[in-house]
């Protein structure tokens, strides 16, 4: 990658058209690279990763639904070298940048890549991230991801976020929701812990 | 037998603590009717300890293989085995003579009134949420190395142990060998003068070089309960057993494993249990391609505050070879990691660090003089005995929860800021991280409902 195209991507600045088309083409090189079949180009692709930021994230999601696993792999790799790059202090605008991006593949339509969205964003998701992010709490197929993501996320808008979110969850999934509450030091009325509860017996006999 | 209305657990312990207070501290048994008796006498059937093993693969089978010795000694009673591979399970009722209960869910166990104590042996991200459990449950816990795997976690097990009164041993037996018992007096002693700097060596971290597609789980095996707090995700024979390890989730890689032993023994035997670094720096290289994503190679640099001195953990760093090179042969001394302890009067080198201990001869031929600093001893050097010791009297075992939890935090650490790729800043006071928010979120990993802390 370019040394130029780095910085700019980095700084989350506002783009001129021809810098716009320097990262676009940065970004086309990266994503070639990680789709290569070849590990020894694949590898240190992913692993230079971070610095490529926000415009990087969505066609590196698209390469996460790519059929060959060690590729679909590097390229979740790749998100997360961003996003890890991304939360450094002082990068407040990359990591807002980056969260944006990440915001948006909570509506895709691979599961891998909304619960893998949501991990990222329970690093570095702020109050904007927690709408889109609780809104799949109702979704069964990430739904526990969703809550994890947003226990982790600290302040009130997660808090509220998972409160309102318990008004219409399925009734199995309250006891799981109430639990995020009492983490994040909430009194939660009914649904005790069901965490020492045995379910599971084994179809081994002793003697 | 237990007095009606007294809870099993604090009968034992009442007993073993009427025991010190007639002088039989060094005796090598854990209950009363041994003090009446030869050493190995054997006590009444209800009053030995009714251990319950979870997880009895690897480690977990070296550990019931263990018991099941005493057992023949009449020392304790090995009464339920746990495993979510049920040919595991079979294997470990086998090796019971098929008198051990067997169990897939450990929770089970926890509700079993007759249970005193776990052996957990389970891989790494289960062992704070079974040890917090059983503590809730009031069983002893021995639970294998490293403690934990984030930071929360460490924080839950100390307060569980603590809130519960239980006797929490955690497996870095290194420190109960008899060589580190000299290498510890004599660093105590200040033979080496102020020590500065002490720099680990291993080998490095394998990688997986025939990666393979998810598949399905083999039958034997409850893939949803091997996951436990993980986030769910479908089965990869990369997994298990035994490979976990080399995952930064289930297993964290050497610095997890190995590092759980040899910067166990530095922090014990520089006193510097309840301190910790101020700055942890990690450089390293991960693997390319494949499941496994712990670091190859790895160099993290700790520096620690009041008193100053520096650790560095390092893959493969710079390895000392054994002097004796018949012993080695003869011994099957593992040279492959280790530490060097460095002082401003003199240095000594601590070879392996777990169930193998070496030193060097200085200190080996050491006595300390009449006042000397006299350093902690595990009943007969072995860390199961100390474990029972702790049970028996209350006393702090060797490897107790806030040590386990001050050395894994060292190794959760570590690969944090390989992780980060940068610098992080600790507080070792309020044990977390400063200046960083998304590392800050990285100390603790919601968890996977219902196995929860």
């Amino acid at each position: 990658m370019k040394p130029q195209s780095v910085s700019l991507l980095a700084a989350g600045a506002v783009l001129t058209a021809s810098a716009r088309a320097a990262d676009r083409a940065a970004v086309a090189d990266l994503v070639a690279r990680i789709k290569s079949p070849d590990d020894a180009v694949r590898g240190p692709a992913w692993q230079s990763a971070g610095p490529y930021g926000a415009p990087a994230v969505g066609p590196l999601a698209e390469v996460m639904t790519d059929p060959h696993f060690e590729i679909a792999r590097s390229a979740r790799r790749a998100i997360e070298r961003i996003v890890r790059h991304a939360g450094r202090p002082g990068a407040d605008a990359e990591r807002r940048a980056v969260a944006a991006e990440l915001v948006k593949l909570l509506g895709h339509a691979s599961p891998n890549v909304r619960k893998h969205a949501l991990w990222m964003l329970s690093e570095i998701g702020e109050a904007p991230a927690v709408e889109p992010m609780a809104a799949l709490l109702a979704d069964p197929e990430v739904r526990e991801d969703a809550r994890c993501a947003l226990e982790r996320i600290p302040g009130a808008a997660a808090t509220d976020a998972l409160k309102k979110a318990m008004a219409t969850a399925p009734e199995a999934f309250k006891y799981a929701q109430a639990h995020s509450l009492r983490v994040r030091g909430e009194k939660v009325e009914g649904y005790p812990s069901q965490k020492r509860l045995p379910t599971k017996p084994t179809r081994v006999k002793a003697g | 037998m237990t007095p009606p209305g007294i809870p099993r657990r604090r009968f034992l312990r009442r007993s073993g603590a009427t025991l010190i207070g007639l002088g039989a501290a060094s005796l090598p048994q854990i209950l009363p009717a041994r003090v009446l008796g030869t050493p190995y006498s054997t006590p009444s059937a209800k009053d030995r300890l009714n251990i319950a093993h979870i997880g009895v693969g690897g480690m977990g089978n070296g550990h019931l293989g263990y018991m099941l010795a005493r057992q023949s000694r009449g020392d304790v009673n090995v009464v339920a085995v746990c495993d979510v591979d049920e040919n595991r399970l079979a294997a470990a009722v086998k090796s019971t003579g098929g008198k051990a209960t067997p169990y897939r869910d450990y929770r089970y166990i926890l509700e079993r009134a007759d249970v005193d104590a776990v052996v957990i042996a389970t891989p790494d991200h289960w062992h704070a949420v079974q040890t917090v459990h059983a503590c809730e449950a009031g069983k002893h816990v021995y639970v294998e190395k490293p403690a934990c795997c984030t930071i929360e976690e460490g924080k839950a097990m100390v307060r569980a142990a603590r809130e519960h009164k239980v006797a929490v041993q955690v497996g870095s037996q290194g420190r109960s060998q008899r060589e580190a018992f000299y290498a510890h007096q004599y660093i105590a002693n200040g033979m080496l003068g102020r020590v500065h700097t002490v720099k680990c060596w291993h080998y490095a971290t394998p990688s997986d070089d025939n990666p393979v597609p998810d598949s399905e789980p083999p039958p034997e095996l409850d893939w949803d309960l091997w996951l436990g707090p993980l986030p769910w995700r479908p089965y990869n024979a990369r997994y298990l057993h035994g490979v976990f390890r080399w995952l930064l989730e289930s297993g964290g890689g050497q610095i997890r494993d190995r590092g759980a032993h040899v910067m166990s023994n530095a922090l014990h035997f520089l006193g510097a249990d309840h301190t910790g670094p101020v700055s942890i720096e990690t450089k390293g290289r991960v693997p390319t391609k494949g499941l496994w994503d712990a670091a190859i190679e790895m160099e993290v640099t700790y520096q620690f505050k009041n008193p100053d001195w520096t650790l560095i953990w390092a893959q493969p760093g710079e390895m000392v070879p054994y002097p004796d090179r018949e012993r080695v042969k003869r011994e099957g001394i593992r040279e492959g990691y280790g530490a060097v302890y460095y002082g401003d009067k003199d240095k000594l080198v601590v070879w392996v660090g777990d169930g193998q201990v070496y030193t060097e001869q200085k200190a080996l031929d050491y006595t300390p003089p009449p006042g000397g600093v006299q350093v902690p001893k595990s009943p007969r050097f072995d860390h199961h005995e100390d474990w029972f010791e702790g049970i028996k009297t209350g006393r702090k075992t060797i490897m107790n929860i806030e040590a386990g939890v001050a050395t894994a935090f060292l190794c959760v650490l570590g690969n944090l800021s390989l992780i980060c790729g940068r610098k992080l800043h600790w507080d070792p006071v309020k044990q977390e991280i400063v200046g960083d928010e998304q590392a800050r979120r990285l100390m603790s990993r919601p968890q996977r409902y219902p196995y929860t802390l």
